[in-house]
C-alpha cells in the first residue's frame, strides 16, 4: 500500500520511539501526536522576545525615511515574505532588508487544520520573527498603506520607506462581496483561512457542536489559497465528529465541479468517514446568519449549527491598490525568473498573490519563489546575471488524526518560463507521511524564520 | 616565507570576499532542497537526511536512483528529476562542500547504549568509525538524522529501496535478521556517533 512501510511496522515503531531530547527551538518532536507548548516554545527561543519589547528598542517606521545603502523592502512576513527577507541578507549582508508585517506573531496555515480537530495546538504552529532580527532583517509591525512605483517609496500612514527593490507577499484577500450577506456579518462567518484566532474560534465551535448538529464547510471557486485545504479540512472535522460527535454530519459545499486536488486520494480517505455529505458544483452565493442557512447558486437552502464558510479570494489588498494585479483585477503576473511584476518595475511580487506559473498557491511554492526572487533581486542590485532557478512543491495533508497523503510537483525553467517536469502522488494514505509531513514542517518553518 | 603566506592568506580571503553563501555553481539550484533538508543541507528534522559534507558519489548515485524509480519515493522523484535537470554534479559539489554538523535529534542515551551493543554486525561494511568506504560505495552512516536511518533499514529489510540491486543482498538479508526495535536502537546509536 505505500513506498516500503507497512502502517503496523511504523506503528509499532512509533510505541517504541528513542528520542526525547530536541536541542534545535524550531523542532516539534517528529511523532504525530507530541504537543509543544507556547511556554516552552518561548523558553528554547531564548531572550530575544523579551528584550525586542523593551520600549524604546523596537525600530520605528520614520528610524527608515532616509535611505543610505542599497535597501530592499519586503512587504508581508508569511511564507514568501519572511522566506525573502533571510534570503536577500544572506545573499549579500550589505543589502539593508527592512520587513512590514503587522502581526507580531507568525501562525502558520499549514497544519492548522489540526488545530480545528484538536491534534495540534495553535502554539505549536505559532513563531516570532526573532532569528530574522537576529539576521539584520529589520521588522516593523506595521501595514504598508500605499506603494509609489514612481518615486520607489512605501507608505507607513505618514511615514514613507524609499527602497531600490521591492518585494510584495501580501497573501490573499477575500471578497466578501461575492457572497450576499457576508460583508455584514464577518465577524461571526469565519473562515479560518488564515491561521490565527478564527482557527482557535472555530475549535471552539467544532468542540460546542450539539451530538447531532450539522457542520458546513463551503469551498469557494479556484484559484484560491491552498487547493488541497479545504478537503483536508474536511478529513479533520470529520475525524473530529465520528469521534467526539457521532450522530453529526458534516455537509460540503464545494463550488468546484470535483475535489481540486488530491481527488482520489482524499476520496478514498473520506471511505472512512461516513459522516461526510460532499456536494460539487454548489457554489454559495447567500449566507444568512440569523437563520442559520446558506443558499447555493442552484437556489438549495442548506440549515447549520456550524458555519465554515471560505470566501473567494483575490491578492491582498495593497497589491490591487498598487495597480499590481492583471486584467482580471485579481492577481498579479511575474517575470518567471526574476518575479518582477509585468506592471511596475523594481517591484517584484511572490506567493499566492501571483498568476501565471503552472503551481498551486501554497505555503512550500511560496517559500521557494522567496528564495530565488531573493537571489534575483540581490543579483540585480549587484548588476550581476539572474541564475536560472525553478520551485517546487512539497504538499502534504493529513486525512486523519495520524496518517497523510501528498502530492510532490518539481519544475524546471523552459524558454524563460516555470515549466513542469513532474507530479507525483503518495500511492495511498500512511503514518509514515505524517511522519515526513511533521519533517517537512519543522524544516521548512526554519527555512522560513531560522 | 611569512610574507608569502600572508600574502596568500589575503589573496584568497579576498577571492572568497566576494562569494557569499548562495553564489557560485550549484548554490541557487540547491537552494530548492533547503525547504526539507535545511540551508546548506544541514538538515534540522528527524526525517530527512543531512546533505551538508555528503560524499559526491553518494548523492549523485542517490539523485540518480530515485529519478529512476530504484529508490521509490513519491517526495524525492520529482526533485530528483529537477536536480538532474539543474545540474547534478554542480549541486553534488556545493552540498559536499557545506561544513557538516552533525543532526539536532538527540536518541535517548539508553536506545544509544543498545544501539552501540548491537553495531559490530555494521561495522564489517561501514567500519567501526561508521564513516564507509567510497571505493565499495558503503555511505557514511554518522550524525544522520535517527528516523531517516531508521527509515532506511526498514525499506532494506522490505526490499523497497533498491530491490534489483546485487550490491544490496547482503545487506537486505542481514536487516531481515534483525527486529524492528534493534533497528532503531542501531539507528539512535549511528546517529550520536561523530
Amino acid at each position: 500500500m505505500n513506498i516500503g512501510v507497512t502502517v503496523s511496522e511504523t506503528a509499532r515503531f512509533a510505541a517504541s520511539v528513542p528520542y526525547s531530547v530536541i536541542a534545535f527551538p524550531f523542532m516539534l518532536r517528529e511523532d504525530a501526536m507530541t504537543r509543544l507548548t507556547r511556554r516552552d516554545f518561548l523558553r528554547t527561543s531564548g531572550t530575544g522576545v523579551g528584550l525586542g519589547l523593551l520600549a524604546g528598542c523596537a525600530p520605528k517606521v520614520s528610524d527608515f525615511s532616509q535611505k543610505t545603502g542599497r535597501r530592499v523592502v519586503v512587504i508581508g512576513g508569511g511564507w514568501g515574505g519572511a522566506t525573502a527577507a533571510k534570503y536577500v541578507r544572506l545573499a549579500d549582508p550589505s543589502i539593508e532588508v527592512v520587513l512590514l508585517e503587522p502581526n507580531k506573531e507568525f501562525v502558520s496555515c499549514p497544519f492548522s487544520n489540526l488545530v480545528l480537530s484538536g491534534v495540534r495546538t495553535i502554539e505549536s504552529i505559532t513563531f516570532d520573527y526573532d532569528r530574522l532580527r537576529d539576521r539584520g532583517v529589520k521588522v516593523l509591525h506595521e501595514p504598508a498603506t500605499a506603494i509609489e512605483p514612481g518615486a520607489r517609496r512605501v507608505r507607513v500612514g505618514n511615514d514613507s520607506l524609499p527602497y531600490d527593490r521591492l518585494i510584495v507577499s501580501p497573501g490573499v484577500e477575500f471578497q466578501w462581496e461575492q457572497v450576499e450577506g457576508l460583508a455584514a456579518a464577518q465577524d461571526r462567518v469565519l473562515h479560518a483561512w488564515k491561521a490565527g484566532p478564527q482557527t482557535v474560534e472555530l475549535a471552539k465551535q467544532l468542540q460546542s457542536i450539539s451530538d447531532g448538529g450539522v457542520f458546513v464547510l463551503t469551498i469557494p471557486p479556484a484559484a484560491y489559497r491552498c487547493p488541497p485545504g479545504p478537503y483536508e479540512r474536511t478529513c479533520q472535522v470529520a475525524w473530529y465528529l465520528k469521534n467526539k460527535k457521532p450522530k453529526s454530519k458534516l455537509i460540503v459545499l464545494d463550488a468546484n465541479p470535483n475535489l481540486v486536488s488530491k481527488a482520489a486520494l482524499f476520496r478514498a480517505a473520506w471511505a472512512n468517514y461516513p459522516n461526510i455529505e460532499y456536494r460539487a458544483s454548489n457554489k454559495v452565493v447567500k449566507v444568512d446568519p440569523g437563520a442559520r442557512e446558506v443558499t447555493t447558486e442552484l437556489g438549495d437552502k442548506v440549515k447549520y449549527e456550524v458555519l465554515n464558510l471560505i470566501p473567494p479570494q483575490r491578492a491582498g489588498t495593497i497589491a490591487v491598490a498598487a495597480d499590481l494585479v492583471g486584467a482580471d483585477k485579481r492577481w498579479c503576473e511575474v517575470d518567471h525568473l526574476t518575479y518582477e511584476s509585468t506592471k511596475h518595475k523594481n517591484i517584484h511580487v511572490i506567493g499566492d498573490s501571483t498568476i501565471g506559473l503552472p503551481v498551486p498557491k501554497s505555503g512550500n511554492v511560496a517559500n521557494a519563489m522567496g528564495k530565488i526572487c531573493a537571489v534575483a533581486v540581490a543579483s540585480l542590485l549587484n548588476d550581476k546575471p539572474v541564475p536560472p532557478m525553478a520551485p517546487g512543491n512539497t504538499c502534504y495533508s493529513w486525512v486523519s488524526d495520524r496518517e497523510a497523503i501528498a502530492v510532490v510537483n518539481s519544475y524546471k525553467i523552459d524558454g524563460g518560463k516555470v515549466v513542469q517536469i513532474e507530479q507525483k502522488l503518495t500511492p495511498g494514505q500512511s503514518e509514515m507521511w505524517a511522519q515526513n509531513a511533521v519533517g517537512w514542517a519543522n524544516s521548512i518553518w526554519q527555512d522560513m524564520l531560522g | 616565507m611569512p610574507f608569502i603566506m600572508s600574502l596568500l592568506l589575503v589573496i584568497a580571503v579576498a577571492g572568497t570576499a566576494a562569494a557569499g553563501p548562495l553564489d557560485g555553481p550549484g548554490a541557487p539550484q540547491a537552494l530548492v532542497c533547503s525547504a526539507c533538508h535545511g540551508f546548506g543541507g544541514q538538515s534540522q528534522s528527524n526525517t530527512m537526511p543531512i546533505l551538508a559534507g555528503i560524499a559526491p558519489w553518494y548523492f549523485k548515485k542517490a539523485i540518480q536512483d530515485y529519478a529512476a524509480g530504484k529508490r521509490q519515493s513519491p517526495e524525492m522523484e520529482p526533485y530528483a528529476k529537477q536536480v538532474l535537470q539543474f545540474g547534478v554534479d554542480d549541486v553534488a559539489a556545493y552540498f559536499a562542500a557545506q561544513p557538516r554538523t552533525a543532526t539536532p535529534v538527540k536518541p535517548e542515551p539508553a536506545a544509544v547504549e543498545r544501539g552501540r551493543a548491537a553495531a559490530v554486525q555494521c561495522t564489517v561494511c561501514h567500519g567501526v568509525s561508521g564513516k564507509g568506504d567510497p571505493s565499495r560505495g558503503v555511505p557514511d552512516l554518522t550524525g544522520q538524522p535517527p528516523g531517516y536511518l531508521r527509515n532506511q533499514m526498514l525499506l532494506f529489510k522490505a526490499d523497497r529501496r533498491s530491490p534489483a540491486d546485487d550490491q544490496l543482498k547482503a545487506l537486505k538479508a542481514l536487516m531481515r535478521t534483525i527486529p524492528d526495535e534493534q533497528l532503531a536502537d542501531l539507528a539512535a546509536y549511528w546517529s550520536s556517533v561523530r
